[in-house]
């Protein structure tokens, strides 16, 4: 961890939290897509398809899809199962407000291509109140 | 945002501790959408349902506060002169012997169900609001869930409402308002993404490919269909049902039909861009045989009726399956909402369906049940999408008269 690169971002939700990274140029449902009990992504031929979203920082292009996103969300929460914090490069309505619900932390409007700068596994520290994201990786960093 | 001066007193806790909670998160939802006010709402459609096998092996804990939160929200009344109408379920209130619907978790929607009926919401159990008495004008605001009623209420309907969820449905149903952002502006309903129509578009599935190629494209903007020829209204439905299953789609534009769109210049607020996506035949082909996922031919489920079926869909199923007999060990099923149901009961529909081995479920569908199944042939892009996850099922996405085909050979015979 001896390099770190501090993004500026737009915090959406306020809060702040920390985890590993997982990250995908994607979009993603949480009703049908993600199981709420197991945290797993169900989506078949989703390129997250099998990971786990327990704990992480999610950063993906937005949600879509189901309506009923907040409400899986919930469930995982209650479940310990949800993502630690949401970097969205678009801010979906059921997002948002899945996130205020749950009090998980929601940063956007990134200052560098996330997709180009962020590795999965890489360590985030997501500060919505600062409005910061900071990347920690290992060896063989992307900047 | 600005409140007046009652919305703050709820927010501060004037009408108690739980109205507080949901004015919040409305005003801080329309805080980071960027809303300036609240403005009232007078149609809503909500998310009420026990969560059932959708959380498959979820802790007791989980399952309680879950319900307990809609117990909270039902034991207040919803607002005057909105009218408040319920969305799908995760069983049906049915006996049904199957092992996915137990009858403890009907035994905990009924209690959800008397005391949402108590609190003035219509337990209409449907994605389909529109099919079901909720038809909203045209400009009027709404707050619903259900991804694809989002989409038909804008598109087609010209009544606008952002993508909600259960909290801010249920919010939006006991104040009586909605934080104004998105498609409830002129401006946020502006076309973001032209997409051009050559493919032939045969029928309701067709459509559905359609939209399943352009939310996939559009995301959360606003496809503009152009060149497409006129939909049915359940061609439109399918459209609709599939934008928001590859996309996040709040509407789009049909040129000539979506209210607002009487021509393209229209549907983009004279800002027409020069770039387009194209749908060709070539397109459709390519979108179905994406989805498909089968390894073999034999079936073990038909699914029909995703958004829930038609009384003129479920006309046309009878008239498919009239004298013929699903096979043996296939598992056919239409979903719909009650109401229609009754219908089609008194017309004779069901009775048809019935006696060639077809079953008709209400209150939801088998994705929403995660229903086991190996093999299924459906109808919908919405279901297939769907169903290989939620399910853990292959799919094949094809037309009706392909699907019931399907349903009584016991196995997949192609497209023709």
């Amino acid at each position: 961890m001896s390099e770190v690169l501090e993004i500026r971002a737009r915090g959406v939700v306020k809060g702040r939290a920390a985890g590993p990274a997982l990250v995908a140029d994607a979009t993603l449902s949480f009703w049908g897509e993600v199981d709420p009990v197991t945290g797993q992504v169900i989506a078949v031929g989703h390129p997250l398809e099998g990971r786990s979203l327990k704990g992480v920082v999610l950063v993906i292009r937005s949600t879509k899809g189901s309506s009923a996103t907040p409400m899986v969300l919930n469930l995982a929460q209650l479940e310990g199962t949800a993502p630690a914090a949401f970097v969205n490069v678009e801010v979906d309505s059921l997002a948002a407000l899945g996130c205020i619900v749950n009090r998980i932390p929601m940063v956007t409007d990134l200052e560098r291509d996330p997709f180009e700068v962020i590795r999965s596994g890489d360590h985030l520290e997501v500060d919505a109140e600062a409005g910061v994201l900071r990347v920690m990786t290992a060896e063989g960093g992307l900047w | 945002m600005q409140l007046t001066a009652e919305q703050r007193a709820v927010l501060e806790g004037a009408r108690g501790p739980y109205l507080a909670q949901c004015m919040r998160w409305l005003v801080e939802w329309g805080q980071v959408m960027g809303a300036r006010r609240l403005i009232p709402v007078t149609n809503t459609h909500v998310l009420l349902p026990a969560p059932n096998l959708m959380a498959r092996g979820a802790s007791e804990r989980t399952i309680e506060t879950y319900v307990g939160g809609l117990k909270q929200a039902c034991s207040y009344r919803t607002a005057p002169g909105c009218l408040c109408t319920v969305h799908t379920l995760f069983l049906t209130m049915d006996e049904l012997d199957v092992p996915e619907n137990t009858p403890g978790e009907v035994r905990r929607q009924r209690e959800v169900a008397e005391l949402a009926a108590k609190a003035g919401f219509i337990n209409t159990y449907t994605c389909t609001p529109y099919l079901a008495g909720n038809v909203p004008l045209q400009g009027e605001i709404c707050a619903w869930t259900e991804s694809s009623a989002v989409v038909y209420a804008n598109s087609i309907l010209g009544a606008r409402t952002t993508r909600h969820g259960n909290e801010s449905a249920i919010a939006a149903s006991l104040l009586g308002v909605v934080p104004e952002f998105g498609v409830l502006l002129d401006e946020g309903r502006k076309g973001t993404l032209r997409v051009e129509v050559s493919a032939h578009l045969d029928s309701p599935t067709d459509w559905g490919a359609l939209g399943y190629f352009a939310g996939k494209l559009a995301g959360l903007g606003i496809p503009v269909f152009h060149g497409a020829p006129r939909p049915t209204q359940d061609d439109a439905r399918q459209l609709c049902a599939a934008l928001a299953t590859s996309g996040g789609v709040s509407m789009c534009h049909i040129v000539g039909v979506t209210p607002e769109a009487p021509t393209l210049e229209a549907a983009f607020r004279g800002d027409v861009p020069a770039e387009s996506a194209t749908f060709t035949d070539e397109t459709l082909r390519q979108t179905y045989a994406a989805l498909r996922n089968h390894t073999g031919e034999e079936i073990d489920s038909v699914i029909l009726g995703c958004p829930h079926a038609s009384l003129g869909e479920i006309a046309a199923y009878a008239a498919l399956l009239e004298g013929r007999r699903v096979a043996p060990g296939v598992r056919l099923w239409v979903n719909t909402a009650r109401g229609i149901k009754a219908y089609a009961d008194q017309i004779g529909y069901t009775r048809i369906i019935e006696e060639a081995g077809g079953r008709i479920l209400c209150d939801t569908c088998p994705t929403n049940m995660r229903m086991a199944a190996r093999r299924i042939v459906t109808n919908g892009f919405k279901q297939a999408h769907y169903a290989r996850g939620m399910v853990g099922a292959e799919v094949i996405v094809a037309e009706t008269a392909a699907c019931v085909r399907a349903a009584v050979a016991g196995r997949w015979l192609g497209d023709e």
